[in-house]
């Protein structure tokens, strides 16, 4: 308990300095202002972000993209919220009951409590972090090839149940995901793989360069095919902080929501998606008239609300323990660290103990600042929303371009994003689901890895993977996993549950 | 893209096909196993013992072929959706644009052709407004005011407050200013000449709108 507080006040002493309360500041405002615009996402916002953080120190740049990333999921709920177009997949919960209650002209209620629901669930999560850093970390350190393997095969498995829609397409969106992350240069032998003889393929495929296209690129694609009339909110946003009786209606959804998204953000495989369907479907069993649900009932803002910010802070703890990111977004923060020399994994919070407590800590101050800057900022949010999608996405193309462009000054990369792009519209249209895919991309490359170590300790024995223990229960956990999700009864309940 | 289908579709699909976007899906994916077998064709795979360069590409390659097979068997017993229509507008015009920011941002060679180095001062606005095309409710007008206003604004912040190794305006450009004046100092100039230029445009081509073609949509359609 003594470590858990000094651990705590080290990484405050970091993350409360000048410089990096301004960039945490600066993160949140600027994930916000990009993250507002309809149809770009968190994945999006922070591939085109990432070379605004380059020229910082380590610290300071996790501090920025880090609320940057609040920012954007921030602005993709208040953006659900007043026009009803979610910006990713963790906000179109809240886009049910939030556009709903902005109609009824109580908008500003809902992003209040959206703003202080996530808050909450943002120092929950904090401290879960906090307390849960170290014994995983320890974890992390009796963990072999063959139990890395086992546990990202489990990952993957997760995701694979959690992706809507047809159980085979995301299986095989993850072994596409797989078999990409496999073209470039094979890190034992040295032999090229599938790169058409191309030097940039060489390295292999860079991951911000596949995200913005997928997730940046394509979404423009797809936006521009369907002419749906934005609804922008035209009643008066009225006033912000919620009264008596709606705290009283949603505290509870609250602290569901929290514990809810807390624990599945920490599972590997994107945990964190489920949490605002499951703490929505949770309110929605509980409640006494359910039929209010999708009319604005401010438990439906505020228990998703919550599951999702804490989701998206907990989610955090796989990359920084066991180096292994569970998300797209964390394979960003991934990508982030590689370039200022941090490898992720247990020995950050050893080697580098400011970083990682400074880290956690600024996680507090960037939900503080969310619920700050936002909620005066909203007008300017409402303006922005205003301005048509034909002016927007030339704006979003150039800034998709720049951004990525900047990350390895290649032209090939600026190219890469429009061919990831089309592919994606491509995927979308053929009724597959990208994000499973991109999961399989950013585990590939750790997963060969260690199959590999993990065989030759075993003297090519694949049989080690049930031998051992750990191994063997975090395999069974996947097969079992993947049976219920093949039974035909809970099948149905599934796709209930993502259709709402 | 033996697979694009364009204009309309019959909305019930006759046949023996019951999912046509499932069978679509799963010709891609059968492609796509059948380039990468075709690819590591001459790798080692290797033994589990000492996996080749080609073991995990190869078997992966398998399953995602018996993956596109199983889709494409399904197709033919459940029913599934339709294809949805494609609208080529759309992504041409997008890629369009991302080209032109790709070629002439710096010089690229292509063959025995050299692109010239524009930097972002030309690049940018080639992106919006080929890209702006990809709607058909684009306005040349407002495409213009947007690629002059936004330019000048990423020049200063990605090339002067942030310092990022981008070319902001071909080299040729400094010998237009005098001789004593730094990179820095020409950016600052050529993007202060962007934003005078945009505010002309906006103001003299103000009347535009009053015509009867260009009634403003703040419907915001998307």
């Amino acid at each position: 308990m003594g470590d858990f507080f000094s651990n705590l006040s080290l990484g405050f002493g970091v993350a409360l300095t000048l410089q990096n309360l301004g960039l945490a500041f600066l993160g949140c405002l600027v994930g916000t202002l990009i993250g507002v615009l309809p149809g770009v996402g968190p994945i999006a916002t922070i591939a085109m972000l990432l070379p605004i953080t380059f020229g910082l120190d380590p610290t300071g740049a996790l501090i920025m993209l880090a609320g940057i990333y609040y920012g954007a999921q921030y602005g993709g709920s208040t953006t659900a919220i007043l026009v009803n177009i979610p910006g990713e997949a963790t906000s179109v919960v809240t886009a049910l009951d939030g556009h709903q209650m902005a109609r009824q002209g109580r908008a500003g209620v809902a992003l209040g409590i959206a703003a202080i629901g996530s808050f909450f669930a943002g120092t929950v999560a904090t401290l879960v972090i906090a307390a849960l850093g170290t014994p995983l970390t320890k974890l992390a350190l009796i963990f072999g090839p063959t139990e890395y393997f086992s546990l990202m095969v489990m990952g993957l498995v997760f995701a694979v149940v959690l992706a809507r829609g047809s159980i085979l397409k995301a299986i095989a969106m993850i072994l596409v995901g797989v078999l990409l992350s496999t073209v470039g240069t094979d890190l034992e032998t040295g032999e090229e793989r599938m790169t058409f003889g191309l030097p940039f393929l060489a390295d292999g495929i860079d991951f911000a360069v596949l995200a913005m296209g997928i997730f940046g690129i394509a979404e423009i694609m797809r936006n521009l095919d369907h002419t749906e009339t934005r609804d922008v909110v035209r009643q008066a946003i009225g006033r912000l902080l919620p009264n008596r009786d709606d705290f009283r209606q949603s505290y509870k959804p609250v602290l569901r929501g929290t514990l809810i998204g807390a624990t599945l953000g920490i599972l590997p495989g994107n945990g964190a998606v489920l949490g605002p369907f499951a703490a929505y479907t949770l309110e929605k069993k509980l409640a006494k008239d359910p039929s209010r649900f999708g009319r604005g009932a401010i438990e439906g803002v505020a228990g998703p609300e919550s599951a999702n910010n804490a989701g998206a802070q907990t989610s955090f703890i796989p990359l920084l323990t066991l180096g292994i990111p569970p998300n797209a977004v964390m394979a960003l923060m991934v990508g982030a660290m590689t370039i200022h020399g941090i490898i992720p994994g247990p020995q950050v919070m050893t080697k580098n103990p400011t970083l990682f407590w400074g880290m956690i800590a600024s996680m507090w101050v960037g939900n503080l600042m969310l619920l700050i800057i936002n909620l005066p900022l909203v007008g300017m949010w409402v303006r922005l929303l205003k301005v048509p999608y034909r002016l927007l996405f030339p704006a979003i193309l150039m800034f998709c371009c720049i951004g990525i462009y900047s990350i390895n000054s290649l032209p090939t990369d600026v190219m890469f994003i429009g061919f990831f792009g089309l592919v994606g519209y491509m995927l979308i249209k053929f009724g597959f689901e990208p994000a499973p895919m991109l999961l399989g991309f950013v585990l590939g490359r750790l997963m060969e890895e260690n199959l590999r170590r993990a065989l030759i300790i075993s003297r090519g024995s694949l049989e080690t993977f049930i031998e051992r223990p750990v191994s063997a229960g975090l395999l069974a956990v996947a097969v079992i996993l993947l049976v219920i999700a093949l039974l035909p009864s809970i099948r149905k309940g599934r796709d209930e549950v993502f259709t709402e | 893209m033996s697979t694009l289908h364009e204009g309309p579709r019959p909305a019930e699909p006759g046949g023996p096909v019951r999912a046509p976007q499932n069978v679509a899906g799963g010709l891609v994916l059968v492609a796509l196993a059948a380039l990468a077998l075709w690819l590591t064709r001459d790798l080692d795979q290797g033994t589990l013992n000492a996996m080749g360069p080609a073991m995990l590409p190869r078997w992966l390659a398998i399953a995602v072929g018996l993956s596109g097979l199983a889709l494409l068997a399904f197709a033919f017993i459940k029913h599934g959706e339709a294809l949805e229509r494609w609208n080529l507008r759309g992504p041409v015009f997008v890629i369009g644009g991302i080209l032109a920011f790709a070629l002439t941002i710096r010089p690229f060679a292509m063959g025995g052709f050299t692109t010239p180095g524009l930097g972002m001062l030309f690049a940018g606005p080639l992106a919006i407004i080929i890209g702006g095309y990809a709607t058909p409710e684009a306005r040349l007008r407002d495409l213009v005011i947007l690629s002059l206003s936004l330019t000048p604004f990423c020049m200063v912040l990605f090339g002067d407050l942030l310092n990022l190794p981008i070319p902001v305006f071909p080299q040729a450009l400094t010998g237009l200013f005098p001789p004593d004046w730094s990179q820095k100092g020409v950016l600052r100039a050529t993007a202060a000449i962007l934003v005078v230029a945009a505010v002309i445009v906006f103001l003299a081509t103000r009347r535009w709108r009053r015509g009867p073609i260009d009634v403003a949509d703040h419907s915001g359609r998307i």
